[in-house]
């Protein structure tokens, strides 16, 4: 069960493995990952900064968690999210959850992933050739 | 008090943080108004308080209303877009 916000590429099938043979008594594994988008309304993203209020964010995420886990049946999961510059093709969040079942697993990932969009202390800014432009909440 | 800027509002602002004293039951609200003081930059990152969400101590507050103490940590931005 861990939160990870880091710099680094995340390695998705190093992780999905390690994480999958750790929860061998599981009956679904479900993952979720987030790429950077090649372009958004036809102009083409150089990259993508992403900052974060990291001290608020894991706060959050815990208190986000804690209150899905007592409406879900959750074996294990793993929250990846990436902030510094990235670009297009890169995953921004990598999300893994083990349970008995599939539909906990479902719903807890879309449920987490609600809160990011929500509540979580990170924000978007996309650069492009000529200028770079914060994203609004609803993008 | 320690007050976190980020994002939009840190970039208009063009620093991280301030520090500064305050006085008992001082509001956000109290605190929006002395920063706006400062200079230009600030009276624009906080023109439109409905863009501006607030943080107490990694705690959302619901409204600018709410005091504050001297030792809490502040934070100022915009809505996340985080995922």
């Amino acid at each position: 069960m861990k939160i990870i916000f880091q710099t680094e590429k995340i390695n998705v099938e190093e992780t999905l493995e390690n994480f999958t043979s750790q929860n061998d008594n599981s009956g679904a594994v479900i993952s979720f990952l987030g790429k950077v988008r090649p372009s958004n309304n036809k102009k083409k993203i150089k990259s993508m900064d992403i900052e974060i209020y990291e001290e608020m964010a894991l706060y959050q995420t815990k208190i986000a968690i804690n209150n899905l886990l007592k409406k879900f049946q959750i074996h294990d999961y793993l929250i990846m999210h990436r902030y510094g510059n990235l670009k297009p093709g890169e995953i921004i969040i990598f999300v893994i959850v083990a349970s008995e079942h599939r539909k906990e697993g479902f719903i807890f990932i879309q449920d987490i992933l609600l809160y990011f969009k929500k509540k979580i202390t990170f924000w978007k800014k996309e650069n492009y050739a000529q200028y770079s432009r914060w994203l609004n909440s609803q993008n | 008090m320690k007050i976190l800027y980020f994002a939009k509002i840190k970039e208009i602002i063009g620093k991280n943080e301030d520090s500064i004293n305050i006085d008992e039951q001082t509001t956000v609200e109290d605190i929006v108004e002395k920063l706006k003081l400062i200079d230009e930059s600030y009276k624009l990152a906080f023109k439109d308080l409905k863009n501006v969400k607030c943080s107490v101590n990694c705690n959302y507050i619901n409204s600018f209303q709410t005091k504050v103490k001297n030792n809490d940590e502040l934070a100022f931005f915009p809505p996340v877009t985080g995922g």
